[in-house]
């Protein structure tokens, strides 16, 4: 089975979902220990969720059973909008009994998510991206395995400067939302630290398409680098718009949050050379963990697993080891469990830090490589360097009781 | 030269192809007073049957030419096979059916070429940028503007210049009036709407190397389009146009005055619109 032919069966699945129907087997198995996969299924940032339905799947599958109960998941299309997701944990949280979520790709939905399922007395863990979530707003339900805003400019926007020291001037396209402020925020720190001239920013809307107007803007203010702070489909419309501006031959481009394997295939290769990407996840990475899924991926879907796949895989992973590891599906004993917890991850060694639920982990700054360049059909990017940059806990502003 | 008058041209740019994306819908609504909500899905066909053939290896002037008639047939078919048959039904009825169709159509899409959007290259020719004095701008684009142009002349000279032009302006004030003249009705709601989809297929054509294809594309483009006949008036091609530009330059001006708003700005010309002239700039009343 190809990628594009996993992805029509998927889509199958997704429209049961729409339609607000579950998936039956999984969910309905009696006994169960039930799994909520809140992701947008429909939307902007469908494909991101499609791609997580398939990560939860894999991680249910692989184990089957805990603690000698089967394990079933509910696939909750949350429409990329904060009020529906919310509804359909709630939904999930009451009418199946779910207590454990993995899902969440946008930063809104993630937040509001989080806080639902505290009152659900249930846990909920995410990918999204905005430092609130392992911060100011974090709470005991809530765990986040993905770095934050903060984490992604530092293993991004650092090493670039080392290695374009002349590169003085830069302008930034930010999305209007917590996610984006995020980035921007983290961004402008390093530029004040480093003497750097942030030549002027544009803010759009999350429904934005047309950036060319933005481009614009930038083109006009002469800078070294174009910092793109969107993400998902959003920052391949104004990266694809940039490179066609020739902006790309004129400066260089960063993508400080992307999607990794996903946007790559959607761009292609020409457009991808010589831009910089941040990354939660690369499937080249040569972790054990991540040999095994990449293999289990590819004898499942015939594909490597990507970014949303991966992501959903390892979160649910987690759930179900904290599950076995408290010998309860109990979820504060679970919550127990999961803090201080170290394991070999996708990324390496990886660590759930109690005092804030964060897990430690990697990020990588890739670069696009020349389609001749390319080794096999995914081999899009170079890994230029890699690291775990976290903000020490008492500046997170998180307090857990 | 001044980053506003960068704006205003790349703006223009922008709004001919709202233009194109919001003719068709306006051209029908004009005649059958049928709001269809299955507009954008037409936009998205156009996209991915161009992506496709670019896929086998055709080229993208071979799908500019073919991918438009190949949906203003699907959308012949459409109206014969499906609509005619609730023209006489509430307008709620309109609405269920071409939403309806816009979502099967959607998720056939994404059955077929999967959630994930593709990239359409830019032809060859039109690769890279023109500069003049400090203003850099995508030859492609610049062809957008043109062909555009051509082509919303040649949509003028048939509305204005020939008969068939003659029967639709007329069935847009009376259909039956038109009907007692011996005219058959049904054969011009089918030429139009085949007309409407097959604009809509070519903005998606055109669409595709700026913006890819993804599955979500008709929606938003949609909403777009609503805006751009609602500023220019309902059922008005003259309208189209305008407001297809105002709203272009509106939305392309505010990415430098306030960036954040620039979206948003575009339902406030509208709203603004909609309060001086609720029948819009060249709107008729009734």
């Amino acid at each position: 089975m190809h990628r594009r032919q996993l992805l029509q069966l998927s889509a199958l699945g997704a429209l049961s979902a729409s339609l607000g129907m579950n998936r039956d087997a999984w969910a309905q198995a009696s006994g169960a220990i039930q799994f909520g996969c809140p992701v947008p299924m429909s939307g902007a940032f469908a494909a991101n969720g499609k791609f997580a339905d398939l990560g939860m799947k894999l991680a249910i599958e692989q184990y089957g059973t805990a603690l000698n109960r089967p394990l079933a998941y509910t696939l909750l299309d949350t429409e990329g909008k904060p009020a529906t997701a919310v509804r359909k944990v709630q939904e999930a949280s009451q009418q199946q009994g779910t207590r454990f979520f993995a899902g969440g790709i946008l930063s809104s939905e993630s937040l509001a998510m989080g806080k639902e399922a505290e009152k659900a007395g249930g846990i909920f863990i995410t990918t999204a991206g905005a430092d609130e979530i392992t911060g100011k707003d974090c709470n005991a339900s809530t765990f986040r395995w993905s770095v934050p805003t903060f984490g992604a400019i530092e293993q991004t926007v650092r090493p670039l400067i080392d290695a374009h020291p002349k590169a003085k001037r830069w302008y930034t396209i930010t999305p209007q939302y917590v996610f984006g402020d995020g980035l921007l925020s983290a961004a402008k720190n390093i530029f004040k630290e480093k003497g750097l001239e942030h030549v002027g920013n544009s803010y759009h809307s999350l429904t934005e398409k047309e950036f060319s107007g933005y481009l614009t803007n930038a083109m006009a203010a002469k800078p070294d680098v174009l910092l793109l702070l969107n993400f998902g489909s959003q920052s391949s419309d104004a990266l694809r718009q940039a490179v066609s501006f020739g902006m790309n031959k004129n400066m260089i481009v960063l993508v400080a949050w992307a999607s990794g394997l996903e946007q790559f295939e959607s761009l292609g290769a020409d457009l991808c050379e010589g831009v910089y990407f941040g990354a939660q996840y690369w499937h080249a990475t040569q972790a054990p963990l991540n040999l095994e899924l990449v293999k289990r991926s590819n004898d499942k879907f015939k594909s490597n697993p990507n970014y949303s796949l991966a992501g959903s895989y390892i979160c649910t992973k987690l759930l179900i080891d904290g599950i076995v590891k408290a010998g309860t599906a109990e979820p504060k004993a679970v919550v127990a469990a999961l803090e201080g917890m170290k394991y070999a991850g996708l990324t390496g060694d990886e660590e759930i830090r109690k005092g804030d639920h964060q897990v430690l982990k990697n990020y990588y700054l890739l670069k696009g490589k020349a389609k001749a360049k390319m080794a096999n059909k995914d081999d899009y990017v170079e890994v230029v360097s890699s690291g775990k940059s976290f903000l020490p806990l008492d500046q997170t502003g998180c307090k857990l009781a | 030269m001044s980053i506003y008058l960068l704006q205003v041209i790349n703006g223009i740019g922008i709004g001919m192809l709202y233009f194109l994306l919001a003719v068709g819908l306006s051209i029908v609504f004009g005649l059958l007073r049928f709001v269809n909500f299955a507009h954008g899905a037409f936009y998205l066909l156009g996209a991915y049957f161009c992506f496709q053939m670019m896929r086998w290896g055709l080229s993208f002037w071979l799908a500019l030419a073919v991918v438009p008639l190949v949906v203003g047939a699907l959308g012949w078919l459409t109206e014969k096979l499906v609509l005619r048959h609730v023209y006489a039904k509430a307008h709620e009825f309109h609405i269920l059916v071409t939403v309806g169709l816009a979502l099967v159509i959607q998720e056939l899409v994404i059955l077929q070429w999967g959630p994930l959007g593709e990239n359409v290259p830019v032809p060859d020719m039109l690769q890279g940028v023109v500069m003049w004095g400090g203003f850099v701008y995508p030859k492609y684009r610049l062809f957008v503007i043109g062909f555009t142009a051509v082509l919303a002349l040649g949509l003028w000279y048939v509305l204005e210049g020939t008969r068939l032009g003659s029967a639709v302006r007329a069935g847009s004030e009376s259909t039956e009036m038109v009907s007692l003249l011996g005219i058959d009705v049904f054969r011009i709601f089918s030429l139009v709407f085949a007309l409407g989809a097959a604009t809509a297929a070519i903005a998606g054509v055109l669409a595709a190397p700026m913006r890819g294809a993804e599955p979500f594309m008709g929606i938003e483009a949609l909403g777009v389009a609503f805006v751009v006949v609602v500023v220019g008036g309902m059922g008005s091609f003259s309208g189209a146009l305008i407001g297809g530009l105002l709203i272009g330059v509106v939305q392309s001006v505010m990415s430098t005055v306030w960036a954040e708003g620039a979206r948003l700005m575009i339902y406030v010309a509208m709203a603004a619109v909609l309060l001086l002239r609720p029948h819009g700039l060249l709107g008729r009343k009734g």
